[in-house]
C-alpha cells in the first residue's frame, strides 16, 4: 500500500522526504556509558503512516521519549511543523499538535471514559484555576467537549463504556481510549508506541483500521512496533534501528529483504525481554 | 527525567539553598544570638561538646563520628528494607527505641511492668546479658512483624504508597505503646557515671569508646555478611533486580524475612548503644532519629547497602559540627537541611546510581 | 450521658472544625493530587506563627491573616519547586524534613524573642484583637446543653467562625473538584505522565495544589491556635499523622470525607478515653496513660484502615484512594 509520495524517495538511512512534518538531526541519548540512540537524521513525511521498528533495546522508545519531549538528548535538534524541538516540555510538544499514546497503557484508572476523553482536549478555559470557579466561564467549550468525546466514543466503540471507570476496561479497550484521548486534541501528528502490544487478535484488526483513519482524517503516523505482520499491512514507510543507529529505511518489502535488517534481528534473538522492560522504566 | 539535571535545576537548587540560608542566619540573628537550652533532651548529647580546653572543632568531629556510627547501625537495616522491598518504613525508629527500651526492661533495679498490667516486679539482669536478651527480642520482633504484616501485605500486592502510610500508623502504634508502657521520662541503662578521659584534644568516655568499637565491628560484620556470604549476595541480588533474583531461584521472601530479622537486630543494637553513649533515652528518641536515619540514607542513596553508612557519617558529623557555630538547638535542623540540599543537587544520592530514564 | 456529652462536644469544637479545615487542604494534596505532603502540621505551625507573630506585632487582624497564609503559600513554593520533579516519596521525605525544621527551628531558644521557643506564644498574647470581633457577650453563654464562653478561647463566636469556614471551604473543594481544572488534577494523581502527553503543565498544576493545600492547611492551624495556643510541639509528625488518618478515615477524594473523618476520629478518641477511664480501674490503666493508649489505637486504625477499607467512609469503592 505504498503511497506515491514515496517513489522518488531514496531507499536509504536518513532519506529525505519531499515534504517532511518532522525533521531530527545529530540526536544523541546516552546513559552512563551506554548510548542508547546515535541517529543522523530522521525525517517523517507528512500525512503517511511510517512504522519505527527494530529489535529489542534497540532504542526505539528512547528515540520516541526524546521525540515527544519526555527525554531530552546530550546532543541534537528536531523541528516539528519547522518549529524547533529543543527543549520543549512534553506538554508543549502535545500543544504543538503532536500527540503520544504509550507502551504500557496509561488510562486514568479511577476516571471514567468520559473524564479520561475530556481531559485530553485542548483550550478548556476551565482548566485555569480562578476561571474554575465560575462555571459559565466554560460550560460552553464543556459540551462542545463532551459531544466530540461522544463522536469519538462511537467511533471506537466505546460508548457505552462512557460511565465507567477506566481501570475497569479490557487491556484493548484501553489501548482504544488511550488513542481516542489523543484524538481529542485535534492533532497534526500521533505517536503510538506499540499500539497492538498485548492486545487480542480480533481487536488487533480493529486498531489497525483506525490507524488508517486517522490518515484518510488527514493526520500524520508515526508507530513503534515489533510485529512485522502488522506494519506490512499499513504502513506505507519503514525506519529501523539497531543499536541507537538508524540501519534502513523503505516501504515495507523493500526493508523486509534488506541484509541489514535481517542480520540486526536474528543476531538480538537472545536477548532477553528484560533489557526492554528497564529500558521502558 | 531525574538523571537529566540540568543547568536549570541546578539553578533552582541554588537558588532555594541561597533563600534558606539567608533566611536561616537572618531569623538566628534576629532572635538574638546562641543561648544553648540544657533542658531539651535532644541537647543533653551536646554535653559532651563541654570539653575544656581542648580543641571544639576537634571534639565536635569525634562526637559526629561517633553519633554517625550509631545512627549508622540504625540507618543500615532501613536502608537494606528499602533496598530488598521498596518500602520506605516509618516504624523503624521505633525498633531502635524498642531495643533500648527492653534492655532497660531487663536491667533496671525500679520495679517495672507491662501495660495493662496491675502489679509491677523487677528483672534486675546484669546490662550485658539484658542488652544480648534485648537484641534478640528485637529481632524476633523483626521477624514476626515481618511474618504478621509486611509479607501479607506483599502477598496482597498492596501498593507502596499504602504499604508506606501502615508504617506511618505502626510506628504512631509502636511510639505510643512504649510510651505507656515505659513511660514519658528517658530512662538510663546503668546508673554509673561514665568518667571522662583526655586523648590529646578529645575527651571521651571509656562506655564511648566501647560502643564505638561495638558499632565498628558490627557495621564491618554487616559488610561481610553482604560481600562474602552466600546469603549476603542473595540479598544484594535481591536488592538489585527482584524479579531477576527471583527467576534465578533465590528465594525472596525468606531473604527479605531475613533483612526484617537483621534490620530489627542492627536497629536495636544502635538503640542500646545510643542509651549509654547519651546517657538515657526517651519514649520518642528512636522516632526523633528517625528522619536524621531517612536523611542519611537517602544521602547515600536509597537502597544502597554502603549508602547508609557514608551518610550517616555525613549527618552525624555535620549536626554536630554545626554546633561550633550554631545554637545547638538547631543541630538537627541543620542535618535536614543538609538532606534536602542534597536531593536538590543529587537526588539519588551520594553512591546511587542516576536512574535510567527512557 | 455525661460520657455522650463529652462526645458530642467534641463533635462541635473548634479544634474538631480546624483539623477538618487542615484534612481539606490534605484532600487537595492528596486525594485530588495524590501529592504525598507527610509534613502538613509545618503549614499549620507556620500559618499559626505568621498570624500571632503578625499580630503581636501591631498589624490588623485580616493582614495578619494574610501573613499566616502567606507564610504557608512561600513554604509550599520552596518545598515544591525542586521536588514535584522528582518521584513522589521525595516529597514526602523533604516536606517531613522541612515540617520538622520548621519546629526546630520555632522551639529553638534563639528565636526566643518571636516565637517564645518550646513554650510557644500564650493565648492572651495575640487572640484579643480576634476575640474583640465577637457578636457574642463577653460571659460563660449556655445554649441547650452546652455551656462555652460566648468569646474566649475555644467560644461560640470560634466555633461559628471556624464551621462557617469549614463549609465554605468544602464548598470551595467542591467547585474545584468538579471543575475542568480538578479534572486535570485526577489525572495527575492517576499518570502524571499521561496527562503530561495530553499537553498539561503537571507541574504547574501539582504546584498549585501544594500552595491552595498548604494554605488551607495554614487557615486550620490559625483557627486551632485561636482555640489553644501556638504550641511548636503540638505541631509535630503525630499531628500530620493524625490529619492523614482522618483522612482517610472519612474518605479521600470526597467533598465531605475530610468534614465527617475530623469529627469521627475526634469524637471516637473521647470516646475511647472517656469509657477506658469509667471501665478500667486506674491500677490496670492509670489516667496518665489514657492518652498514649487512645494513640495506639489511632495507630492500629490507621494500618486497618489502609488496608481493609482504603475509600473511607464516604469513598467511592472503584475511586479508591490508593494506585492499585
Amino acid at each position: 500500500m505504498a503511497d506515491t509520495v514515496f517513489t522518488s524517495v531514496p531507499r536509504e538511512p536518513g532519506a529525505v522526504k519531499p515534504n517532511a512534518i518532522l525533521v531530527a538531526d545529530g540526536v544523541t541519548r546516552r546513559f552512563g556509558g551506554l548510548t542508547a540512540v546515535d541517529v543522523a537524521h530522521f525525517e517523517v513525511e507528512r500525512n503517511s503512516i511510517t512504522a519505527l521498528i527494530g529489535p529489542n533495546g534497540a532504542g526505539k522508545s528512547t528515540f520516541f521519549n526524546l521525540l515527544t519531549g519526555f527525554d531530552s538528548a546530550q546532543e541534537g535538534e528536531g523541528t516539528f511543523e519547522g518549529r524547533p524541538l529543543r527543549g520543549m516540555s512534553p506538554a508543549k510538544v502535545a500543544r504543538a499538535g503532536m500527540v503520544r499514546t504509550f507502551q504500557l497503557t496509561k488510562a486514568l484508572n479511577r476516571m471514567t471514559v468520559m473524564e479520561n476523553m475530556r481531559l485530553g482536549a485542548q483550550s478548556q478555559p476551565g482548566e485555569n484555576l480562578v476561571r474554575a470557579f465560575v462555571p459559565p466561564l466554560w460550560a460552553t467549550r464543556e459540551r462542545e467537549i463532551s459531544e466530540q468525546a461522544h463522536e469519538l466514543l462511537h467511533r471506537f466503540k466505546l460508548y457505552e463504556k462512557r460511565e465507567d471507570y477506566a481501570g475497569s476496561l479490557s487491556g484493548g479497550q484501553r489501548k482504544l481510549l488511550e488513542m481516542a484521548r489523543a484524538l481529542m486534541s485535534k492533532p497534526t501528528m500521533v505517536m503510538l508506541d506499540e499500539p497492538m502490544a498485548g492486545v487480542n487478535p480480533a481487536l488487533t484488526e480493529s486498531l489497525l483500521d483506525h490507524i488508517v483513519e486517522l490518515k484518510e482524517d488527514g493526520m500524520t503516523v508515526l508507530f513503534v512496533e515489533h510485529d512485522m505482520h502488522m506494519v506490512r499491512r499499513i504502513s506505507d514507510w519503514v525506519v529501523v534501528m539497531a543499536e541507537g543507529k538508524i540501519i534502513a529505511e523503505g516501504p515495507a518489502n523493500t526493508v523486509m529483504a534488506n541484509r541489514a535488517v535481517q542480520d540486526a534481528y536474528l543476531g538480538s534473538h537472545h536477548d532477553t525481554d528484560l533489557f526492554e522492560e528497564r529500558e521502558e522504566a | 527525567m531525574l538523571a537529566t539535571l540540568d543547568r536549570r535545576t541546578l539553578l533552582k537548587a541554588a537558588l532555594v539553598f541561597v533563600i534558606a540560608a539567608i533566611g536561616f542566619v537572618a531569623v538566628v540573628t534576629l532572635g538574638g544570638g546562641a543561648e544553648a537550652a540544657s533542658a531539651d533532651p535532644e541537647v543533653a548529647t551536646t554535653a559532651a561538646t563541654t570539653a575544656a580546653g581542648g580543641n571544639i572543632l576537634l571534639q565536635n568531629l569525634f562526637n559526629g563520628v561517633v553519633f554517625g556510627l550509631l545512627l549508622a547501625l540504625a540507618s543500615v537495616g532501613l536502608s537494606l528494607i528499602y533496598g530488598t522491598t521498596g518500602l520506605s518504613n516509618f516504624a523503624h525508629g521505633e525498633m531502635v527505641t524498642f531495643g533500648a527500651m527492653i534492655t532497660f526492661f531487663l536491667a533496671t533495679q525500679q520495679p517495672v511492668s507491662l501495660p495493662l498490667l496491675p502489679f509491677s516486679f523487677t528483672v534486675g539482669l546484669p546490662l550485658i546479658p539484658a542488652a544480648l536478651i534485648g537484641i534478640s527480642i528485637s529481632a524476633g520482633f523483626g521477624w514476626l512483624q515481618d511474618k504478621v504484616i509486611w509479607s501479607q501485605l506483599r502477598r496482597r500486592r498492596v501498593a507502596m504508597v499504602q504499604q508506606m502510610i501502615v508504617s506511618i500508623g505502626l510506628s504512631l502504634a509502636l511510639v505510643n505503646l512504649i510510651q505507656w508502657w515505659i513511660g514519658g521520662r528517658p530512662v538510663r541503662l546503668t546508673t554509673s557515671i561514665d568518667p571522662r578521659n583526655q586523648y590529646g584534644p578529645i575527651s571521651v568516655g571509656n562506655v564511648t569508646l566501647m560502643s564505638m568499637a561495638i558499632a565498628i565491628v558490627a557495621l564491618l560484620g554487616v559488610a561481610y555478611f553482604l560481600q562474602r556470604t552466600r546469603l549476603g549476595r542473595a540479598t544484594r541480588a535481591v536488592s538489585d533486580n527482584p524479579a531477576l533474583a527471583s527467576a534465578s531461584g533465590i528465594k525472596v521472601d525468606s531473604i527479605i524475612r531475613i533483612v526484617w530479622v537483621m534490620a530489627a537486630g542492627l536497629a536495636a543494637l544502635g538503640g542500646i548503644l545510643l542509651a549509654l553513649y547519651q546517657q538515657g533515652i526517651g519514649f520518642d528518641d528512636g522516632t526523633q532519629l528517625l528522619l536524621l536515619m531517612f536523611a542519611a540514607v537517602t544521602l547515600g542513596g536509597l537502597g544502597h547497602p554502603y549508602g547508609a553508612l557514608v551518610g550517616s557519617l555525613i549527618i552525624g558529623i555535620v549536626a554536630e559540627v554545626s554546633t561550633v557555630w550554631l545554637p545547638p538547638d538547631l543541630k538537627f535542623a541543620t542535618a535536614l537541611g543538609i538532606l534536602i540540599v542534597v536531593l536538590l543537587f543529587r537526588p539519588q544520592g551520594i553512591l546511587g546510581k542516576s536512574e535510567r530514564v527512557g | 450521658m455525661d460520657i455522650l456529652f463529652d462526645v458530642l462536644r467534641t463533635a462541635i469544637a473548634p479544634s474538631t472544625a480546624a483539623f477538618a479545615l487542615a484534612a481539606i487542604g490534605l484532600n487537595f494534596h492528596f486525594g485530588l493530587t495524590g501529592l504525598l505532603n507527610m509534613g502538613h502540621a509545618g503549614f499549620m505551625l507556620l500559618g499559626m506563627y505568621g498570624f500571632a507573630i503578625s499580630l503581636q506585632a501591631g498589624w490588623p487582624i485580616w493582614l495578619a491573616l494574610i501573613a499566616g497564609l502567606v507564610a504557608a503559600g512561600v513554604f509550599a513554593l520552596l518545598l515544591g519547586w525542586p521536588t514535584l520533579k522528582l518521584r513522589g516519596d521525595y516529597l514526602a521525605i523533604v516536606t517531613i524534613a522541612a515540617a520538622e525544621m520548621v519546629r526546630f527551628l520555632g522551639r529553638s531558644q534563639s528565636l526566643k524573642d518571636l516565637t517564645g521557643a518550646s513554650s510557644g506564644i500564650r493565648g492572651k498574647d495575640f487572640k484579643e484583637p480576634f476575640e474583640l470581633l465577637s457578636p457574642f457577650p463577653d460571659r460563660i453563654v449556655e445554649i441547650g446543653p452546652f455551656s462555652l464562653h460566648g468569646s474566649r478561647s475555644s467560644s461560640w463566636w470560634l466555633t461559628v467562625v471556624t464551621w462557617s469556614l469549614v463549609f465554605l471551604f468544602a464548598a470551595i473543594y467542591w467547585r474545584l473538584a468538579s471543575s475542568p481544572w480538578g479534572r486535570v488534577l485526577k489525572g495527575i494523581r492517576e499518570d502524571e505522565d499521561a496527562v503530561r502527553s495530553l499537553g498539561k503543565n503537571v507541574y504547574s498544576y501539582k504546584m498549585q495544589a501544594l500552595v491552595i493545600g498548604g494554605m488551607i492547611g495554614a487557615l486550620g492551624g490559625i483557627t486551632w491556635s485561636l482555640g489553644n495556643s501556638v504550641q511548636p510541639d503540638s505541631m509535630g509528625r503525630p499531628t500530620t499523622f493524625w490529619i492523614w488518618t482522618l483522612l482517610l478515615l472519612g474518605g479521600a477524594a470526597t467533598v465531605f470525607g475530610p468534614v465527617l473523618g475530623s469529627i469521627l476520629f475526634w469524637s471516637a478518641l473521647t470516646l475511647v478515653k472517656s469509657v477506658a477511664s469509667a471501665l478500667i480501674p486506674s491500677d490496670v490503666l492509670a489516667p496518665t496513660e489514657l492518652e498514649p493508649f487512645s494513640l495506639v489505637l489511632v495507630g492500629v486504625t490507621l494500618m486497618l484502615l489502609v488496608v481493609f477499607r482504603p475509600q473511607g467512609v464516604l469513598g467511592n469503592k472503584k475511586e479508591l484512594a490508593f494506585n492499585g
